[in-house]
């Protein structure tokens, strides 16, 4: 039964796999191993290298190697779960090769995701920045908390419209500048930057940079590089829009004011 | 008092960011009391040194041994719990101010957030190398210890 698995079977498999690996959000070194293991468990030398924006798979002392191209994705580890959990199964001989390639494939295909609900609310914890409890004023705080929703909102929402990169980031800062600025002028809030740093918690690329200096240090230099360099970016355009959207704010301000 | 307001306040952010990353629901607990716990140690050990280093290298042995940890336990991969618990500690917010000043033309500012950035980034590095090393001694142990729960279930 093993015979029926050809080589060629095998490799695209692992590309599909690697490919859902690299877009959700795993680490390189993990998308090397996990293809690997697979590869292992088929009775195939499978090597694998991933990068941040592609990824090959081959045989070990043959010429084949199958490249896959990847984009930098958005964060879903659930993805990363299933598919960890039914290579597992794999490896340990509980499913044969038909059924991997068939979750897979269902894997690949199904949107898995919170209802909007609860990810929102998510948005509004991670808005209230543990970093400045006892720093900012409760009230900019709880501010935040609302700031952050339509901003995470915003970047999520122009993210599906736009798809020049980096935009996205862009709208949630404006959106967030602008409200947080609006809060100071109109005297709600007390500090505009305290809210708009609040807020961006759910859009900066922290997280990002965090794993590109862990990627660095396994010596996974491309990947990491290409992370921080991405995070960099990210940074930067968010900083641009918050820039945008409090100079803008300050005009209408100024102009009904005045 | 105040440990106990920022225990709760960094549990539900690093909830909250475990539902926007879609990590599995088996996993949200756990990765929110890393995470929380994390912070608790961070601002502890803040309490005692004011530097940018100790208290995040710290915070990331705390979130590597229990990630770990709560990874075998859960059988999850580690990263998911990483990446949600890591939210609280992470140097966006900084990094976000140095591009901020970068555009806005003030580069004393920038240079010292983004280096702040960069120090933060690597203390939580080096603190994950060192969890993990720590991890590697333990895990034995752990391991009986989930077998001999399975053997009894």
């Amino acid at each position: 039964m093993e015979k029926s698995i050809t080589e060629d079977d095998v490799i695209s498999l692992c590309g599909k796999v690697g490919k859902i690996l690299l877009t959700s959000g795993a680490e390189t070194s993990r998308v090397e191993s996990t293809v690997e293991y697979i590869g292992k468990a088929a009775h195939y030398d499978i090597a694998c290298h991933a990068t941040i924006t592609a990824l090959f798979v081959g045989t070990n002392n043959q010429s084949r190697t199958h490249l896959v191209k990847v984009r930098l994705g958005d964060w879903n580890l659930q993805k990363v779960d299933e598919i960890n959990t039914v290579s597992r199964k794999f490896v340990r001989g509980q499913l044969d090769f038909h059924t991997l390639k068939e979750s897979v494939e269902k894997i690949d295909r199904k949107v898995i995701d919170f209802n909007w609900p609860l990810k929102i609310i998510g948005a509004g914890f991670v808005s209230v920045a543990p970093m400045l409890l006892f720093k900012a004023t409760w009230t900019d705080l709880s501010y935040a908390f609302f700031v952050g929703i339509i901003g995470y909102l915003g970047a999520v929402l122009a993210g599906y419209r736009i798809k020049t990169p980096y935009v996205a980031a862009g709208c949630g800062g404006f959106i967030v500048g602008f409200l947080a600025a609006a809060l100071q002028f109109s005297g709600l809030g007390s500090s505009a930057g305290n809210i708009i740093v609040s807020a961006l918690m759910p859009l900066v690329p922290g997280v990002a940079i965090t794993n590109s200096f862990r990627e660095i240090i396994d010596r996974n230099t491309i990947s990491g590089v290409v992370r921080a360099v991405d995070a960099v970016i990210i940074a930067g355009s968010i900083g641009a829009g918050v820039v945008i959207g409090t100079s803008l704010c300050k005009l209408i301000f100024a102009w009904i004011g005045g | 008092m105040h440990v106990l307001v920022e225990f709760i306040v960094s549990l539900a952010s690093t909830v909250g960011f475990g539902l926007i990353t879609n990590i599995p629901r088996r996993s949200l607990l756990p990765a929110g009391i890393t995470g929380s716990m994390a912070w608790t140690v961070y601002y502890l050990v803040l309490q005692v040194n004011h530097g940018l280093i100790l208290p995040n290298f710290f915070a990331a042995i705390v979130i590597g041994i229990l990630g770990n940890i709560s990874a075998v336990l859960f059988k999850v991969p580690v990263n998911i719990i990483y990446v949600p618990s890591l939210v609280s500690l992470v140097p966006g917010g900084i990094l976000y101010l140095g591009m901020r000043s970068f555009t806005l033309g003030q580069e004393s500012h920038t240079s010292e957030y983004l280096f702040n950035t960069l120090t933060i980034a690597i203390a939580l590095a080096v603190g994950f190398v060192v969890a993990e090393v720590i991890f590697y001694r333990i895990k034995p142990l752990l391991m009986k210890l989930v077998q001999a729960q399975k053997t009894s279930d």
